[in-house]
Formats: C-alpha cells, sequence, structure tokens
C-alpha cells in the first residue's frame, strides 16, 4: 500500500465516532428541513406554478441556502474538526516522527474533506425529494407534483461541488497551519458573512471564493463554468502548495 | 559498531532561549542511555530533533549510520518514540489507536496484540482512551513506539506522572527492551531512576553536552571520599592536616577526599598516630551529586 493509502485508511478509522461524520447528515438535513418547514407556514405564490416549477422553487429554495450559507460554514467547521484530530493532544509529534512523507498527512486531511462534502452533497440530494414529497403531504397548495428535477438537482450539485474545491483547500491550508480551532472557525465565518455582501457584487461576487459555490445557480448561470473552473483549478493550485508549507514546518 | 544515534556539530537555536548548540552525541547500540539534564537544558529540543520534528540550524544526525533530515526520513522505520505526554486519539479506544499507527507503518495485525500484551494493556484496550489513567495512557504510548519493531526506542521523561509502582514496571519494561537488543535512549531530570537504569549518560546543561560516557566513568570523574569517625576529631584534622589530607568535618564525622591514599592506608595513619576509629566507610558519588557537579559548575548564561 502506498503512504496515501495508508494515511487515508487511518483518516477514516479516527472519524470513528466523531461529530464530523454526523455533520455530513445533519448540515444538509437542517437545510431541507428549514425549507420545508418556510414554504409550509408562507403564503405561498400568487399564482399556482405548474409541478415541475414547484419542485424546481423548492430544489432551488435548499440549494441557493445550502451554498450560500450552510457550505462555507460547513467546510470551516469540518476542516477545523478534521484538524483538531491533530492539534488537540499534539499528535504531530507522533504522527510526524513516524517513516512517512509528510505531506502524506496534509494530503490524507484534504482528501478526508473532500470525502465529506462530497457526501453531504450526497445527501443533499437524496433529502430534497424527500423534503419535496413532504412539504406536498404538510401543504398540497405548494403544488409540487410528479418526479423531482433529479437531473438539476444532481448538475447543479456537481457544478456548486466543484467549485467549493477552492475553498476546502484554502481551510485546509488555514485550519492545519493554526493549532487554535478558534482561529480556523473565526476566519470561515467572516469569509462568511463578508460572502453576503461581496457575493451580491455584480463585479466581483463570482471572483470572491466564498461564494463562489452560489454563482453556480446566480442570475441564468452565466458565471458557472467560471467559478467550477477557478474552483477546481485554484483548488488543486492550493491543495499542492499547502504540503510545501506543512513540509517545511517545525513541529513545537 | 555503529552508534545507534551519532550528532555532529548539532545546533538549533531559538529567540530568547538556548536551544542546543554544537552536540556530538554517540549512543552506543544496545546501551540505555540517559539524556540527563536539568528542565530547559535542551532534552526535548534534542529530542525534536533526532526525530526531525524540528530542523537543525546546523549539524548532522545518524542513526544507526543512516542520514537524517527532511529529505532522507527512511531511519525513521528503526525508531519507536514517545515525546513528553502520549498523544492519542481518545475518542477511540486503546487498540482502535493502535490500530490508527498499525495502518500508517502497514505492520501486520498481530503486532497490535503483541505490544498491548507487553505493556499489560490486552484487557483494558476496548475501553475508549478518555477513560484511561494516566499511567495507562503512558504504557498505550509505549506500545505505539513499539509496534514497528524499532531497533532505537526514544523516550522523554518517560516515568513523568507516574506513580512509584508505574515507574518501577517502566523501569522492567525498558530492562527487558534493552535485553531484547533494543537501545533505549531516555531523557529525564529524576537522576536516581537513571542511576539504577543507564548504563551510558550524556548530561546537558544550557544546550551543551557537558558529559558523555558510561556511568562508571562519570563515577570515576569525581573521587570518592571517607566517612570517619573517631575518638578524637580534633587530633585527627590536625594529622591529616599535616599528612597533606583533604577533608570536610560535619559534626564528629570527617569526609576525606580519596586521592593520594586509600582508605586502608587513611585508617592504618590515625591508628599509628594513637587515634581509635569508630567508624570508617567509602561513599560512592552518586549520579545526582555529580550532575550539580557538573551543571553547576559554570553559569548557566555563559553557555548562551
Amino acid at each position: 500500500m502506498t503512504p496515501l493509502v495508508r494515511a487515508l485508511s487511518a483518516e477514516l478509522l479516527k472519524l470513528r465516532r466523531t461529530l464530523a461524520l454526523w455533520m455530513c447528515l445533519i448540515a444538509p438535513a437542517t437545510v431541507v428541513v428549514l425549507l420545508v418547514l418556510q414554504m409550509t407556514f408562507s403564503r405561498g405564490p400568487a399564482m399556482q406554478p405548474t409541478p415541475e416549477a414547484a419542485w424546481l422553487m423548492f430544489a432551488h429554495g435548499v440549494l441557493g441556502i445550502w451554498c450560500f450559507l450552510m457550505l462555507p460554514l460547513f467546510v470551516t467547521l469540518q476542516s477545523a474538526l478534521l484538524a483538531a484530530l491533530e492539534h488537540s493532544e499534539n499528535q504531530w509529534k507522533h504522527l510526524l516522527a513516524l517513516p512517512l512523507p509528510r505531506h502524506v498527512h496534509y494530503v490524507a486531511k484534504w482528501v478526508a474533506l473532500v470525502v465529506l462534502l462530497l457526501v453531504a452533497f450526497v445527501v443533499l440530494c437524496v433529502l430534497v425529494p424527500i423534503g419535496g414529497w413532504v412539504l406536498d403531504l404538510l401543504k398540497p397548495d405548494f403544488g409540487i407534483g410528479g418526479p423531482p428535477p433529479l437531473w438539476m438537482l444532481v448538475r447543479t450539485s456537481a457544478a456548486a461541488f466543484a467549485a467549493s474545491l477552492l475553498i476546502v483547500s484554502l481551510h485546509t491550508w488555514i485550519a492545519l497551519r493554526w493549532r487554535s480551532f478558534t482561529v480556523a472557525v473565526a476566519i470561515g465565518m467572516s469569509a462568511t458573512v463578508c460572502g453576503f455582501l461581496i457575493g451580491q457584487s455584480e463585479r466581483f461576487g463570482y471572483w470572491y471564493p466564498w461564494s463562489m459555490p452560489l454563482h453556480v445557480m446566480a442570475g441564468k448561470g452565466q458565471h458557472l463554468e467560471l467559478v467550477v473552473l477557478v474552483g477546481v483549478a485554484g483548488g488543486l493550485v492550493v491543495a499542492l502548495l499547502g504540503p510545501l508549507d506543512f513540509g517545511r514546518r517545525d513541529v513545537s | 559498531m555503529t552508534p545507534a544515534i551519532s550528532t555532529r556539530g548539532l545546533t538549533r537555536r531559538f529567540r530568547g532561549s538556548f536551544g542546543v548548540g554544537d552536540l556530538d552525541l554517540t549512543v552506543p547500540a544496545g546501551s540505555i542511555y540517559g539524556f540527563l539534564g536539568p528542565n530547559g537544558a535542551g532534552k526535548t529540543t534534542t529530542i525534536r530533533l533526532l526525530l526531525d520534528l524540528l530542523r537543525p540550524d546546523a549539524g548532522t544526525i545518524e542513526l544507526f549510520g543512516r542520514r537524517l533530515d527532511r529529505g532522507h526520513r527512511d531511519a525513521l522505520a528503526l525508531v519507536g518514540a514517545l515525546v513528553e505526554m502520549p498523544s492519542l486519539y481518545a475518542h477511540l479506544t486503546g487498540r482502535e489507536n493502535v490500530e490508527v499507527t498499525r495502518r500508517l507503518l502497514d505492520v501486520p495485525r498481530q503486532r497490535i496484540d503483541a505490544v498491548l500484551r507487553r505493556v499489560g494493556l490486552e484487557d483494558s484496550a476496548h475501553r475508549r482512551v478518555r477513560e484511561y489513567s494516566l499511567g495507562m495512557r503512558q504504557r498505550l504510548a509505549i506500545a505505539l513506539a513499539l509496534l514497528g519493531e524499532p531497533r532505537l526506542l526514544v523516550l522523554d521523561e518517560p516515568s513523568n506522572g507516574l506513580d512509584p509502582a508505574g515507574i518501577v514496571e517502566m523501569r522492567a519494561l525498558l530492562r527487558e527492551l534493552a535485553s531484547d537488543g533494543v537501545t533505549v535512549f531516555v531523557s529525564s531530570h529524576l537522576l536516581a531512576e537513571m542511576e539504577q537504569l543507564a548504563t551510558h549518560v550524556g548530561v546537558l546543561q544550557a544546550g551543551s553536552l557537558r558529559f558523555e560516557g558510561t556511568a562508571g566513568e562519570l563515577r570515576a570523574r569525581v573521587n570518592a571520599r571517607l566517612a570517619i569517625r573517631c575518638g578524637d576529631a580534633a587530633r585527627a584534622s590536625a594529622l591529616l592536616t599535616a599528612n597533606g589530607e583533604t577533608f570536610v568535618q560535619d559534626g564528629d564525622t570527617l569526609y576525606v577526599t580519596l586521592s593520594t591514599r586509600d582508605e586502608a592506608q587513611v585508617n592504618a595513619l590515625l591508628v599509628a598516630n594513637g587515634i581509635p576509629v569508630s567508624h570508617l566507610a567509602r561513599e560512592h558519588a552518586s549520579l545526582e551529586s555529580l550532575f550539580f557537579e557538573l551543571t553547576a559548575a559554570r553559569p548557566a548564561r555563559e553557555a548562551a
């Protein structure tokens, strides 16, 4: 087995019984439940939409809140939790004294975060149809009917996932670079709050890493290709630079 | 025989503190090497350098003749280490903790039971580490260090926080490992502990190595002294002074530094001059007294 595969298998075991694993279910479920409740208690559209349009409205609502707010916070929290596994008791002095290349530990954390985010997206794609059916039961007036918009859901999710790789890489570096959980969370929360303003800017919004996932859906999707490209390319560049910095670091 | 650890000119400075300077350590393979020094002398810094956790400003490290630096870390496969307090995953069981390191090292699964048995944790391995006592955590950390069947075990203050029974157990375990041919490099400020354990000693103060050699060589550096009680201390001291002996008096006991005469000759001198000797005992210098002599020899700031 290569060192990276060994480190990934160790990473998987370390996640046992952690909040990080549960968050893959809790975070998307929170957004879906919130939207179901909001649409159940709202007055509903003035004109009755078609069943397809009602489905799209619900799915867009969920994905919008997810990409705008929950996704950046999810990446922040998960990266901090993954890093805290090693920072809390200074595991680094054990891990980095093992005869593995140092960068392997960094890359394993990055892959773990990517996989956790991917799992959360899959859970979201499963929960949106379930949420829609529940909404239909609670409020038939909303007009949901027919099959859920699976293609739109998967396509938008895949693009948003790709566009979030840049913040995944940035937060992996931030969380591993500083030992403090607070620093990692404070940076992520501030960046997310800044996204409220910057993300809405027509000129700069789609260049702001924490708003890139949202811009997959913005307008008519005119920035989709750009944010996916920059998200993936930027994510890979930062993911490659991070281990260089990590490899030089001393363990105090 | 190639030494287990050999450093040449090893130096690492920190802003505002000593670090370590120009260390030439030679740790013979198969030895139990006591790495002694007061707190802040640079023991942990040295150990971190030996494990490539810190990069040196200058100097080289070889483990069993193999170079160790950021670009050459293979030699770490020969080493098991426990640096300061054990680093463990409290939410995992003891066995799962060992399994994490086993996956990283890619050693056979049977090794888990072997190391848990060796440190006496096989019955508690299913419990989560957050329920462990400090002594159990320490033993589990030793199990992790032993997992890769290292030829060199590096331990930083392993007795810290252990109760007396735990210290005795730790000492027995280290002796057992040494008898299996494992070189044990153990730092400590507990000198009495090392006196019973170490075959070789290095003494570090303010970042410099003050002494390195066998425990016997260290003792030989300071002459033994003779404690004498006799009928007439005043006459005895006059006689010893007249004969060129150096001594100190503490109550009615005279402590003579043995240099030119041995104890029999000192006794004969006193008796021949009509001074009856009621007590005569040769006292070996303990490592503790030697240590203070070595480390107090120079004011700390001089070496900075």
